[in-house]
């Protein structure tokens, strides 16, 4: 009898177990899917705070012991739904907006003489020839020469830029009286418009000269009053390195747009680094001077390790935006970023095949992926190597 | 190392225009002999938490003195002091492991790496961590994390050792664990120690010396048990034991102490209200006895009894009585007698409440 008994209930379970997770098995799906993307973003962009999948599994033995109506199933299965009800507003625009014109520019890429009205001769790998080949047929830079530019920018000026930040903040933390004022004074830039914060640094370094005489800017000015002759740094006798054939480095227009970004990615960069640095412990500054450390140790061994998160935040996300940089290059050297796209950036060098009177689309949009991919290894390099700093 | 603080004083500005300054530390003179264990004891506020910082360096006085041995170190910065501390939340470095937060003053004194490793060793050996080397703080628990401050604290050989609030983070179990351990690594190494606690029982248990201080003014200075049997003022009475002194609102007329209508002892001072403290322990019942208490409850500890009742003159809502549990008492009574016992009973001034000897 006792036996019986438990078959019964052992039955009794199993059936609920088969029933059960039907309505349930949906909902999972969901989350599953979710936490997946979830374990493989978190490779990528680092802690990604997942769900425990205990309440899951609290939600199923709760479940499997409890009998239920077939109603009140029904009901719990369209509960369960719900969540995409609250998402829906959200995914509906992304798809919009986010998933569809990158699905639509991995065909793009991929269409041949394709034009504006979407009319193309057949597909291929024609287009990523072309853009790697150069010749393109619009007398700009090649994608080598904007990718080596884009590179050298973003590489020197980010470290550069969130090391000049950091010092900065420490600084500004380390100081009681007008730390507000001067928080608001290097926070100024950021309200700027970087085409007319551009333009501003265009006219520092300009060496003109036009029939009045010679224009000379106050970066030139200035080197003057140490007897060092003006130099043409942004016009079209820059000094110049050559690298092979077709690669060349305009040495002091890349100092320019170097300046020009680790200047105005300060802000930002101060912006973070300051409330990092103002939530860290006073506790352990008093340890570390208690035990003796210098003030640089303390720098580089505690305060710079306790703000990580922030540093490699910024680095990554500096690098990802220094990738796809554009306003500032044409805020300083106009539309075609130099006379033609010397210091060219590789957004610029997208944007070149979309303007003008014959676009070529296929050529923007494979130079696009291209992009989308150096970006995407540049992030996983990055990551890995600041991942493993921060505690 | 022999400290000595003359005449220490510390005050605070007020924050706006106007306000009140806090003062506080006011006149502190302390002579603390060398290789004693130091217990600064009041409750929060008292100004014993800045006495500390002050003696590590970390606060400068507003005035006075700080001596270490014959050394003026007043003015003498932290790091050049010689002292070990440990904070109250321990402020372990996060991101190193216990390891390197022990190495951290000894790489910073730019010791050999050889040296260093076995100092660091040492120390940890001395906290019994030497199995934790590898982990980071985080991984630790409340005592391990504490071991290892007082690890990193210890690891430069300091002169002085400086603890403050140590047990307070740890739970009622490790906090007796910790203190004796704390005791046997101050033993062990003979360095002069002082820390700083709120909580009586631990600085009793544990000190040599106790410094029972309020508002920032030492109240009084000596061994604990000296200290409970011949408490300076009724603040201090008040502060030390465990359950608390009781204290009754009394008078002194014809050379009888008076609480209520009893006369409850017998003095040798002029007339005068006073407030007369009685330990727990000082109560011997006695069906004759000279003192009388509405019996409330009675509360059985298994070594002893404890007897909780009122009395109309008592500044607190219970007074409380510790009697041995061998003492038969009467199975129902509203009111119960007591002798007392003459070494237990103090009295203090209505008014300064100071203690009349």
């Amino acid at each position: 009898m006792a036996d019986k008994n438990a078959q019964d209930v052992s039955a009794e379970v199993e059936t609920t177990e088969t029933q059960q997770p039907a309505s349930k098995q949906k909902t999972n799906a969901f989350v599953a899917f979710w936490k997946n993307l979830g374990g493989k973003v978190k490779g990528v962009f680092g802690g990604w705070s997942n769900k425990s999948p205990r309440h899951v599994e609290a939600d199923l033995v709760l479940n499997q012991q409890q009998q239920l109506s077939t109603g009140e199933k029904v009901k719990r299965a369209l509960k369960a739904q719900s969540g995409w009800l609250f998402v829906a507003p959200a995914l509906l625009l992304m798809l919009l907006f986010t998933f569809y014109p990158i699905v639509s520019a991995f065909i793009n890429a991929f269409k041949q003489d394709l034009d504006l009205t979407g009319n193309y001769s057949g597909w291929g790998f024609d287009n990523f020839v072309h853009v790697f080949k150069g010749d393109t047929g619009t007398g700009g830079a090649t994608f080598v020469q904007c990718l080596i530019n884009t590179l050298v920018f973003t590489l020197v000026s980010v470290p550069l830029s969130t090391l000049i930040a950091l010092l900065i903040s420490v600084a500004l933390n380390s100081i009681k009286a007008v730390q507000k004022a001067y928080q608001t004074i290097l926070f100024l830039p950021y309200l700027t418009n970087s085409l007319a914060m551009g333009a501003v640094f265009a006219t520092f370094f300009t060496l003109v000269n036009s029939g009045s005489g010679t224009n000379v800017g106050l970066i030139n000015q200035f080197l003057g009053l140490f007897g060092i002759p003006p130099t043409d740094w942004m016009g079209i006798g820059a000094p110049v390195w050559e690298l092979g054939d077709a690669v060349k480095i305009y040495w002091t227009k890349y100092l320019v747009v170097i300046i020009y970004e680790i200047w105005s990615g300060l802000p930002f960069k101060i912006l973070i680094l300051f409330s990092a640095l103002q939530s860290v412990n006073k506790q352990y500054y008093d340890a570390a001077r208690v035990d003796g450390a210098k003030r640089s140790t303390i720098l580089w061994k505690i305060t710079t390790p306790m703000i990580m998160p922030q540093i490699s935040y910024l680095l990554v996300t500096g690098i990802m935006g220094g990738m796809k940089q554009y306003t500032a290059v044409v805020g300083l050297f106009g539309s075609k970023m130099g006379l033609q796209f010397e210091v060219g950036t590789m957004v610029g060098y997208v944007y070149q095949y979309i303007e003008g009177g014959s676009p070529k689309y296929g050529y923007a949009y494979a130079a696009s992926l291209l992009l989308f991919a150096i970006i995407m290894v540049i992030t996983f390099i990055n990551n890995k190597i600041t991942g493993k700093r921060s505690h | 190392m022999k400290i000595s603080i003359q005449h220490l004083t510390k005050i605070f500005p007020s924050r706006n225009k106007g306000g009140k300054e806090v003062h506080a530390v006011e006149d502190m003179n302390i002579e603390i002999p060398s290789g004693k264990l130091v217990g600064l004891l009041g409750p929060s506020g008292c100004g014993k938490s800045t006495t500390l910082f002050m003696l590590s360096g970390l606060e400068s006085p507003t005035s006075g003195k700080i001596l270490f041995d014959d050394q003026d170190v007043t003015t003498l910065a932290a790091e050049k002091r010689g002292i070990g501390l440990v904070f109250q939340n321990y402020a372990l470095y996060p991101h190193m492991t216990v390891e390197q937060n022990i190495r951290f003053p000894l790489d910073n004194m730019r010791i050999k790496k050889d040296e260093g490793n076995a100092r660091a060793l040492d120390a940890a050996r001395l906290v019994q961590i030497e199995d934790l080397m590898a982990r980071k703080p985080s991984e630790l628990s409340g005592g391990q994390q504490q071991r290892v401050a007082i690890a990193r604290a210890l690891v430069k050989m300091p002169n002085v050792l400086l603890l403050d609030e140590p047990l307070s983070n740890l739970d009622a179990r490790l906090r007796l664990q910790t203190r004796e351990e704390i005791k046997r690594i101050q033993r062990e190494t003979g360095i002069t120690t002082v820390f700083v606690t709120h909580d009586q029982e631990e600085a009793m248990s544990i000190c040599d010396i106790m410094v029972v201080m309020k508002l920032g003014v030492v109240q009084q200075i000596g061994e604990p048990q000296s200290i409970y049997d011949d408490p300076a003022n009724l603040f201090v009475a008040n502060f030390l034991g465990t359950p608390p002194i009781n204290i009754f609102k009394g008078k002194i007329e014809g050379g009888k102490v008076y609480v209520g209508d009893e006369a409850i002892s017998a003095t040798e001072h002029e007339d005068q209200e006073v407030y007369v403290g009685i330990r727990p322990e000082g109560f011997i019942y006695d069906p004759d006895g000279v003192f009388t208490l509405d019996l409330d409850h009675v509360e059985v500890m298994g070594r002893d009894k404890s007897v909780v009742s009122t009395h109309q003159a008592s500044t607190k809502p219970t007074v409380r009585c510790i009697i041995d549990s061998d003492v038969k008492l009467p199975e129902k009574a509203d009111k119960l007698k007591f002798n007392i016992k003459p070494n237990k009973l103090f009295l203090f001034n209505g008014e300064t409440e100071e203690r009349i000897r």
